[in-house]
């Protein structure tokens, strides 16, 4: 047995309050995928931080190929071949893929000092090529979809000769084919011997690529499994620290009266003909990979984006919705995919809840403002959103507790039909849970809920029925519980 | 025993070493020092300067500041909004000038002369929150523009005269309206209408802002535009409100110059927009929007003024003072930066 690539002894760090790390061993063998997993705020972000050299460890000790290091910033951890991929992509949207590869590192002639472009693009050909990703290096990466992005990113961290690459979340934002590629290509990297880290919340991957997992909670080391000790239920376990029972409580709910019709909603070129019906206390999966056009559809329903053609039908009666205010006046409420685009991050929890619904706190053009305090104490309780203060900014708030927040908002304005997209993304299991539970809380009081998600298992097992969509039409309608993962993937995939 | 003892010192090693033990407490101390050390020399100026501590000139930096801070309080709300407002000068210039032409030489009377400034400041500011939200302009490049359009309609006014002038031929009235210089320069129990009117309007600024639907929706679209629109904010309606808003506070201000200075004029208030918005930054509002308040620009606008006076005691030449007035705001937004970074 050699010695391992990476090695940490009692790795510590404390931030005013909270103990992030709490003295950590970690080991990482050659060409080894180590998973490393824990709920937000288990420590995982920091643990990868210190590595990359962004966060400064206050205790503890780092070997590097049996050598003491000391990473104190991020040109040093490049330097000892330590590179890292971010969750929130750190392109830069308007230079090539190329010049993004070399960002900050653009060799030089000699005469003059120009950048020598030839040299840029023939190495980043070299990287991408590593990969086994076929991407015109002289492409925008404005004109790239989100795999081809996290590719570029990887590019860029093996074409500085990492040994050791570190992936945060890599596969949050890609479709079911991207991940595969994903993984194939690091499969691949592992062979030419590098060692990688990497950290998820889909347990599901775990498997399927890692050879190794660790688990960690409230910044200690709970365990360190070979993948073949370490099933679903063994981890969920470890890192909630508690038996949460069901990954998914669908509850089954009497379904109302039809709420929610919609008839040949177009947008040229994107959405084509699409027509639903959606009934109170019922959960309408969609479907789709990628750029099937889920999002186009949510933003389209609520008045987001302007529909060339047709109607929208809420209780029987035909409504014009050309903007989300008079969406929200009709009863719907919109939870966007990605949370910094739907709340105020740097507004308190009050203000972010109450912000759809103004109107209702607004007396001779005065805001109550004991009125919205008392309404959003209400919800903390209820949904048990987890802050130290109710003036808590949102940025402050952990995923699970700002997704929390987003429903809030959409349950103080008394929407009637709540779309929900991607409503569990990047948010760790626990919290998943308890956003499930309350979709059957709402679907009880006769909320009607379209469940748009990427997520296989949180379709099939969420929903009452299930629409697949494919190149901006529904191409496929299944009853929840009847339809099979393989049903709904090749329905989305089919050809028309 | 000796633990205790060197406890019991207020300036023991250990007291001086805890200060510094982290890097947020090592940062404090650093911003807490310049903080001192800046306010510090500040006064000695201030108190060392000729006739600074007189009743005169605190009443003459009392009749000064009031135009400021009214503008101060359009440009704070705008900001926040994630906008700006480079046309707030040339509004002032332009409807202080139309009052005073309506009045001389229109021979309106003095309290239609008032409204049509003012109605004209709102116009101008609601125009640009229309070409800014309906032609999807950048609030920079808008208000750039109409900063130079309207300069050049008062010049155009004025003939690029004095108001009231001796050369002009149309003469009805060669004097501005009492009321109008009661505006301005008058007093109630030794205090400066003025005064009195723009703390007003920094009462009212503050309770648009942060008790009414209009101002937490200004708060919201700044802080985040796209949140705002999916949450039902009318982000165009409250973005043509903000600059009318500020247009009508600009008039305001621009009446209250003509009546301290007994004339108006097409070319006054040129630093407006500048000083205006030095003033909302030294105040703590973030310049990119979302965050902030009127009552930090009062105290921005006040500090600038008082360092005018200063320098201009201390018979300092305009043209250093205007090195001193741009010191001070990097400064100031140094500082805060560094106090934002660190206390977190």
């Amino acid at each position: 047995m050699s010695l391992p690539v990476l090695q940490v002894k009692g790795l510590d760090k404390s931030y005013i309050g909270v103990h992030a790390l709490d003295h950590v061993d970690f080991d990482l063998n050659e060409m080894e995928i180590h998973a490393l997993l824990g709920e937000n705020g288990a420590g995982k972000s920091t643990f990868m931080k210190i590595l990359d050299g962004s966060v400064i460890k206050d205790g503890g000790r780092i070997f590097i190929n049996g050598q003491e290091v000391n990473i104190t910033n991020p040109h040093q951890a490049q330097q000892l071949g330590i590179g890292m991929v971010y969750q929130e992509l750190s392109l830069i949207p308007n230079l090539t893929v190329a010049e993004n590869i070399f960002l900050g590192r653009w060799p030089r002639r000699k005469l003059f000092k120009s950048v020598n472009w030839r040299q840029i693009y023939r190495q980043s050909k070299e990287a991408l090529k590593r990969l086994g990703a076929s991407i015109d290096v002289k492409e925008r990466v404005n004109n790239l979809g989100m795999g081809e992005r996290q590719l570029t990113e990887i590019a860029r961290a093996i074409s500085m000769n990492v040994k050791i690459l570190l992936l945060d979340e890599p596969t949050s934002a890609l479709s079911d084919e991207e991940r595969e590629r994903l993984f194939a290509m690091v499969r691949a990297l592992k062979e030419t011997g590098v060692s990688i880290i990497y950290v998820s919340h889909r347990l599901s991957e775990v498997p399927q690529i890692c050879d190794r997992v660790t688990v960690l909670r409230d910044g200690k080391k709970i365990d360190t499994l070979p993948v073949n000790q370490a099933d679903e239920s063994t981890l969920i376990k470890m890192m909630v620290g508690r038996n949460i029972g069901e990954r998914f409580p669908k509850e089954k709910i009497q379904e109302g009266k039809e709420i929610l019709r919609v008839k040949n909603l177009t947008i040229n070129g994107r959405l084509n003909n699409l027509d639903l019906n959606l009934h109170q206390g019922e959960v309408l999966g969609i479907f789709g990979i990628m750029g099937a056009g889920r999002t186009e559809f949510a933003r389209a329903l609520f008045g987001i984006d302007k529909i060339n053609k047709g109607d929208i039908f809420i209780s029987g009666k035909r409504v014009d919705i050309s903007s989300p205010e008079n969406a929200i006046r009709e009863g719907l409420g919109y939870l966007t995919e990605d949370r910094q685009g739907g709340l105020l991050m740097r507004m308190a929890i009050p203000q972010n809840i109450t912000l759809p619904s103004l109107k209702r706190f607004n007396r001779f053009g005065f805001l109550r403002h004991s009125d919205e305090r008392k309404i959003a104490r209400d919800y903390i309780e209820n949904l048990g959103i987890q802050t130290p203060k109710l003036d808590q900014k949102v940025e402050f708030l952990s995923g699970g507790n700002q997704q929390k927040v987003a429903l809030a908002k959409w349950l103080c304005s008394q929407s009637k039909i709540l779309i929900l997209d991607e409503p569990t993304r990047g948010i760790d299991v626990g919290a998943k849970i308890e956003v499930y539970h309350l979709i059957n809380d709402l679907s009880k009081c006769g909320v009607g809920i379209i469940l748009l998600s990427s997520e296989l298992p949180e379709v099939l097992n969420m929903s009452d029925r299930i629409l697949v969509m494919s190149d901006g039409s529904f191409v496929g309608e299944f009853k929840g519980g009847e339809a099979s993962q393989e049903d709904l993937l090749r329905s989305a995939v089919a050809k028309k | 025993m000796a633990k205790k003892s060197s406890n019991s010192k207020i300036f023991s090693l250990e007291w001086l070493k805890s200060l510094v033990v982290t890097r947020q407490k090592r940062a404090k101390l650093l911003i807490m020092t310049m903080f001192i050390v800046i306010g510090g020399v500040f006064l000695y100026f201030a108190v060392t300067a000729p006739g600074f501590l007189t009743v005169g000139n605190a009443t003459n930096m009392a009749q000064r500041m009031p135009a400021d801070i009214i503008v101060a309080v359009a440009q704070t709300m705008v900001i926040i909004g994630a906008g700006i407002d480079l046309s707030v000068g040339a509004v002032l210039a332009f409807c202080g000038s139309l009052t005073a032409v309506s009045f001389c030489y229109w021979g309106l009377p003095v309290w239609v002369a008032i409204i049509l400034g003012l109605v004209a400041g709102l116009s101008i500011g609601s125009v640009t929150g229309l070409i800014i939200t309906k032609g999807r302009i950048p609030d920079f490049i808008a208000t750039l523009g109409m900063m130079v359009t309207i300069r050049g309609v008062a010049l155009i006014l004025t003939g690029g005269l004095p108001v009231p002038s001796h050369v002009t031929a149309v003469k009805l009235r060669a004097y501005l309206p009492p009321a109008i210089i009661w505006l301005g320069s008058g007093k109630i129990f030794g205090i400066p209408v003025s005064l009195i009117i723009s703390l007003a309007i920094v009462a009212i600024g503050w309770l648009v802002l942060r008790h009414t639907t209009l101002g937490r929706s200004i708060f919201a679209i700044g802080g985040n535009k796209e949140a705002a629109a999916i949450s039902g904010i009318n982000v165009d309606l409250t973005k043509i409100k903000t600059y009318a808003l500020s247009g009508l506070l600009s008039a305001l201000a621009g009446i209250i110059l003509i009546g301290r200075m007994n004339s108006a004029n097409a070319l006054m208030s040129d630093p407006a927009n500048l000083d205006s918005i030095a003033a909302v930054v030294i105040g703590g509002t973030d310049l990119f929007g979302g965050q902030g308040g009127v009552i930090g620009s009062l105290f921005g606008a006040g500090v600038l003024s008082v360092l005018k006076n200063v320098l201009n005691l201390h018979n300092v030449q305009d043209f250093a003072q205007r090195v001193f007035t741009g010191i001070l705001i990097i400064g100031v937004v140094v500082i805060d930066q560094l106090r934002r970074r660190f206390t977190r």
